[in-house]
């Protein structure tokens, strides 16, 4: 069985890097793949940390709801960027400015 | 009474009222109104008794001084009631005739009637400082109707001229009035005429007022602008220079003669005498019609002074009825012969001074209505018997002589100088009459001039016949009639010999005129011709010293006061620019740099939400970070 730690280190070199490509990267279809992979490093620590308490499934359970509702907020945020793309043939943030002052 | 007095108002203000298309209107109001005046007049005149009749109307008070606007009806004033109002009413319907044509009608006539309504307000007062205060309105419209014709600059400066001459006058009367009220300390004359005791400065201030009178009457020094203020229309200086506004100075004095201490009465008697004989000498050689009335005026109205200061007011006060009649008659008839000459003179478009005596003669066969009334008017201005210049003038020697017997030898030299004045009457006259109605005609040959229209005529004709001496009095030599019988109850002291002599003397100068004017040979002597010179010595006096000092001052102006102010200027453009450079640069600097200080915030500030995502994301993190690693060490 492999020390806990690892887990952690990998997870939190996934959330670094899932925060520097919603930070970096300028398309909303990698800002959202930036935060699936957040969120799945979120699901590593869960499932992680459960280790730590043999005989129960907390963590896999949680990780489970997580991954639930991560495909609903891919589905709805996808389903945004197209709407988005449709109206103003872009799917840059960036460009999109009709809200700005 | 009031209405009297307020008629010749609402004439004015009806006058002013009315628009310049119903200007006919008032040709006929102004002469109704005033015939309406004249009636009641007249109702007063022969309702007169004895205690003098007085409207009381409060006027306003200071602390505990009352001033009241009385007025009251005594002999005097109700003789000079008619006459104002007589007068008025003639000169209104002769001004209808004369005027007729002139645009602006409708000032003339209100001026007139404001007049009339002023010079009313002298005769009923029962203040001196109302009668000052009517005393300039009269001053005020006769300054506008001499200068009526303002489009010609002889008028306007003849209105100004008598405008300043009459001020110069009128200070002195103000100063007399101020003496009065500070040391008798009241302007009632009902009060002042009653107080037998003399108050301090009584002469002093009788003399200032006197001065008042003297601007007001044209006596010497101050008569020069009478003769010029003939620029006016003639009815206006039938009206006002020559039968009632002028006989104010002289009815003023009659009026307050209570007042006058016998030095002050010797002055007056002076000056009158000075300015009868110099204007009478100046008359004589005079070529405008209007100037030989005019100086004639003077010179009677002198005489009317001498006769006040010799103690004769009554006598004074009988002339001034008379004369206002016969000199009135005199200068409307002139300007009747004016008139009509002038317009015979446009049908032909010939040129000529109408008014020079010297391009007149023969007349009387053209103009015999106005040759008429101006031989009558003109004998009673020489004094002739049986007519009424004769007859007052007779009562001012006879209070003469009285006079003269009771004083000291100069006295004699002022009885002797009237006599002289009378003898230069008769020659002017004579003058007058002669070169303009006789002899030849010269000019005027060719012009077919006729009568003026019955407007104009009728006024003469009454006013001519006014000049008989049945309307003073019944007996031709004795002037102790039923007129000065009012002004003078009881016997007066006279004797016939004075009217044999004064007769006598006066066939005696109408003799010596007919051998000197018969060929109608014209005498100059400059220094009469110039009124000796008066205005060319006020020029000399005043003028140049006033001009030379204005200039004076004109350059002590322009080199140290404006050389003090351009400095203070200076200094005061340099302090501006400094206080304008401090102002951009500190004030303004340090305003701005607040500015620019909260606007780079502003922007600093506002860079963060730049409304991009990932830019909060960032700086969230960041922070979250900041904060982690704060919490954690």
């Amino acid at each position: 069985m492999a020390p806990i730690d690892h887990f952690l280190y990998l997870s939190a070199f996934l959330f670094s890097a899932g925060i520097v490509v919603v930070i970096v990267k300028r398309n909303a279809i990698m800002v959202l793949l930036g935060i699936e992979l957040m969120l799945n490093a979120a699901n590593l620590n869960l499932v992680a940390f459960n280790i730590l308490q043999p005989g129960l499934f907390t963590g896999h359970m949680f990780a489970l709801f997580v991954i639930v509702v991560a495909v609903c907020e891919a589905a709805v945020g996808l389903a945004i960027v197209l709407r988005v793309y449709q109206h103003y043939q872009t799917s840059i943030p960036d460009e999109i400015q009709d809200l700005k002052e | 009474m009031l209405m009297v007095f307020l008629l010749p108002l609402v004439s004015c203000v009806i006058s002013f009222l009315l628009t310049d298309r119903y200007a006919w209107v008032i040709t006929l109001t102004a002469p109704l109104l005033q015939l309406i005046s004249m009636i009641g007049a007249l109702i007063v005149f022969f309702s007169l008794s004895a205690e003098p009749y007085t409207l009381a109307l409060p006027w306003f008070h200071i602390g505990e001084f009352i001033f009241s606007a009385n007025l009251q009806i005594n002999a005097v004033s109700a003789i000079m009631l008619v006459v104002v109002t007589v007068v008025s009413f003639l000169v209104h319907v002769y001004s209808t005739g004369y005027m007729a044509g002139d645009e602006n009608n409708r000032r003339y006539f209100a001026m007139l009637g404001f007049f009339t309504f002023s010079m009313l307000g002298i005769v009923l007062a029962d203040n001196l400082l109302l009668i000052f205060v009517f005393w300039e309105l009269v001053g005020f419209s006769s300054y506008m109707l001499i200068g009526h014709w303002n489009q010609k600059p002889a008028a306007v400066n003849a209105a100004r001229k008598a405008f300043i001459f009459n001020r110069i006058g009128d200070a002195g009367f103000l100063i007399g009035l101020m003496i009065i009220w500070a040391n008798a300390g009241t302007f009632e004359l009902r009060n002042l005429l009653l107080q037998t005791e003399v108050f301090s400065w009584q002469t002093s201030a009788t003399l200032c007022i006197f001065c008042g009178v003297i601007g007001k009457s044209a006596q010497f020094p101050l008569f020069t602008w009478l003769p010029d203020a003939m620029e006016g229309p003639t009815p206006v200086s039938a009206l006002i220079h020559a039968a009632t506004m002028v006989a104010a100075g002289v009815f003023l004095l009659s009026r307050i003669f209570a007042l006058y201490t016998p030095e002050a009465l010797d002055v007056v008697a002076l000056i009158g005498i000075i300015t009868a004989v110099l204007s009478a000498l100046s008359a004589l050689v005079q070529t405008d019609i209007k100037k030989i009335l005019a100086y004639s005026t003077i010179s009677q109205l002198g005489l009317m002074v001498t006769a006040i200061g010799a103690g004769a007011a009554d006598a004074a006060m009988l002339h001034l009825f008379t004369h206002a009649f016969f000199k009135a008659c005199l200068f409307l008839s002139a300007g009747a012969v004016i008139h009509v000459l002038h317009q015979a003179q446009q049908q032909t478009h010939t040129h000529f001074d109408v008014q020079d005596i010297r391009n007149l003669g023969g007349l009387r066969k053209k103009l015999p209505a106005t040759f008429f009334a101006f031989a009558l008017s003109g004998s009673a201005l020489a004094g002739i018997p049986f007519f009424s210049g004769f007859v007052s003038k007779d009562a001012i020697f006879t209070g003469l002589w009285n006079w003269a017997t009771m004083g000291t030898s100069w006295r004699w030299i002022v009885v002797v100088s009237a006599f002289l004045v009378s003898f230069i009457t008769v020659l002017y006259t004579f003058r007058l009459v002669w070169f303009m109605f006789m002899g030849e005609e010269k000019s005027t040959q060719a012009l077919d001039v006729t009568e003026a229209p019955l407007v104009m005529r009728l006024p003469i004709i009454i006013l001519a016949v006014a000049s008989l001496w049945f309307i003073i009095t019944i007996n031709p030599v004795d002037f102790n009639g039923w007129l000065f019988q009012i002004l003078h109850p009881g016997k007066y002291f006279h004797f016939n010999l004075m009217a044999a002599v004064s007769a006598s003397w006066v066939l005696l100068a109408l003799g010596t005129a007919h051998r000197m004017y018969r060929t109608g040979k014209n005498f100059n002597v400059k220094i009469f011709q110039r009124a000796f010179y008066l205005d060319f010595i006020y020029q000399l006096l005043f003028e140049k010293p006033v001009l030379a000092l204005a200039s004076f001052t004109d350059r002590i102006d322009r080199h140290w006061i404006d050389g003090v102010l351009h400095s203070g200027v200076y200094a005061q453009v340099t302090l501006a620019h400094i206080i304008g450079w401090f102002d951009k640069w500190i004030i303004d600097g340090s305003v701005n740099a607040v500015a620019a200080t909260s606007n780079g915030l502003g922007s600093f500030t506002r860079s963060f939400q730049g409304g991009k995502i990932q830019l909060y994301i960032f700086w969230s993190i960041f922070g979250l970070i900041i904060f982690l690693i704060w919490m954690l060490l």
